[in-house]
């Protein structure tokens, strides 16, 4: 097994140790300002039907136009959004029904709401380097202001799955820009056993716990599938990967591979086939890790679920690759 | 080793210390997966959503309307 894979097949108990501390850390921070269980948004009626659109923020969104072609559809169904895909979601004129958001990261993910404190270049070269929102990495300010511009008018409209686990700055902006914020756990560990931190966080703020397959994406399907009830889903932006000539820089974990693996840092890539495309597009470890997880959470889920990313990696029995505009034609159909 | 080896007698082969061999792959995963790793745990086998198992109660009271 080359290295990549290897770090992939440890990852679950690393993400624990990862982000445990900060994730609780927030859970107790933000625990006066609960106001509401994710529970409440069973049986809410978001769209039509029991189709749904879950838009993650991979490279896939832009290169395919996947959101612009979703508007011009005209689909009625639930579209339900994660974090980072938020600014792309409002800049096409596609309003998320539901935003979810989870990461616990201090500064960082308050940016995919726009941060009205930023008013010059961040240290943190994430957001130029990333490869979700290209808006960013072309002017990180101005792209900022606009981003600020579009969730203060949107706002009201919103409904954020958040996680206890997030950060108070991103409680703070979702607050102030008026969106209603519908709370949940993140499962950490097996709540069956007696010294499970799942249960001592339940048992702190009553808040169900939601499995989340390792990132935002895939608790976004989590929350449409097993919590909104819907049957029928599409997959946007969920690439879990890198397309064909993408600079090893500008991929998320570059400065940690390289770092730590230093000459042989390319060797924590791992190359993969599209069959949808017919192309070669590589993973990191993480992502990779995600892509395993959400095919074996996908075996048991109670919905259908096509990837409609066009690109990518995540394909199996369970998530057949699908055009967009297939999926959305047979979901339009009564 | 050489606390052990102090005969009245010399030896005809040189003793080397063992030198401990540093799996160099193994030292880089080690490093890589405190720095990798996901945003949210995933927990196997355990479903998608767990309300609790209704003997933990509901700490709601304290909660204002949204």
């Amino acid at each position: 097994m080359d290295i990549g894979r290897k770090i992939a097949s440890r990852l679950k108990d690393a993400t624990f140790e990862r982000i445990a501390a900060t994730a609780l850390a927030n859970a107790d921070a933000n625990r006066p300002r609960i106001r509401a269980s994710i529970l409440e948004l069973a049986g809410r009626a978001f769209g039509e039907g029991d189709a749904a659109i879950v838009i993650a923020a991979g490279p896939s969104l832009h290169r395919r136009q996947s959101l612009e072609r979703l508007k011009q559809s005209g689909f009625r169904g639930t579209v339900v959004a994660v974090d980072g895909a938020l600014g792309a979601c409002l800049r096409a004129g596609v309003v998320p029904h539901v935003v979810v958001t989870a990461d616990p990261h201090a500064e960082r993910i308050v940016r995919w709401f726009g941060d009205p404190t930023l008013t010059a270049p961040s240290t943190d070269d994430y957001f130029r380097r990333q490869e979700m929102d290209p808006q960013h990495a072309r002017d990180e300010v101005g792209a900022n202001r606009h981003l600020v511009e579009l969730v203060n008018r949107h706002g009201p409209q919103l409904t954020v799955a958040i996680a206890t686990s997030a950060s108070p700055a991103v409680v703070n902006r979702c607050e102030s820009a008026g969106m209603a914020l519908y709370w949940w756990n993140p499962m950490f560990d097996d709540y069956d056993r007696p010294d499970s931190v799942s249960r001592r966080i339940h048992r702190a703020n009553g808040l169900p716990c939601l499995n989340g397959g390792g990132n935002v994406g895939t608790a976004a399907w989590v929350v449409t599938h097993a919590l909104l009830e819907k049957r029928r889903i599409g997959l946007l932006g969920m690439d879990f990967s890198y397309p064909p000539g993408t600079p090893l820089t500008g991929t998320q974990y570059y400065p940690e591979l390289r770092e730590l693996l230093g000459e042989r840092f390319a060797e924590g890539y791992i190359s993969l086939s599209n069959p949808f495309l017919g192309e070669t597009w590589f993973t990191d470890p993480a992502y990779y890790w995600f892509r395993d997880v959400f095919l074996e959470m996908a075996q048991d889920a109670e919905c259908e679920t096509v990837n409609c990313t066009e690109g990518g990696i995540l394909h199996g029995e369970r998530v057949p690759m699908v055009a967009l505009d297939e999926f959305l034609a047979k979901v339009a159909r009564p | 080793m050489k606390e052990y080896l102090k005969g009245n007698y010399t030896l005809e082969v040189t003793i080397k210390e063992p030198t401990v061999e540093i799996d160099q792959t193994e030292a880089f995963e080690k490093k890589a997966l405190s720095r990798l790793g996901g945003s949210i745990c995933f927990v196997s086998k355990k479903g998608f959503l767990w309300k609790g198992d209704g003997a933990d109660g509901h700490r709601t009271e304290d909660r204002q309307p949204a």
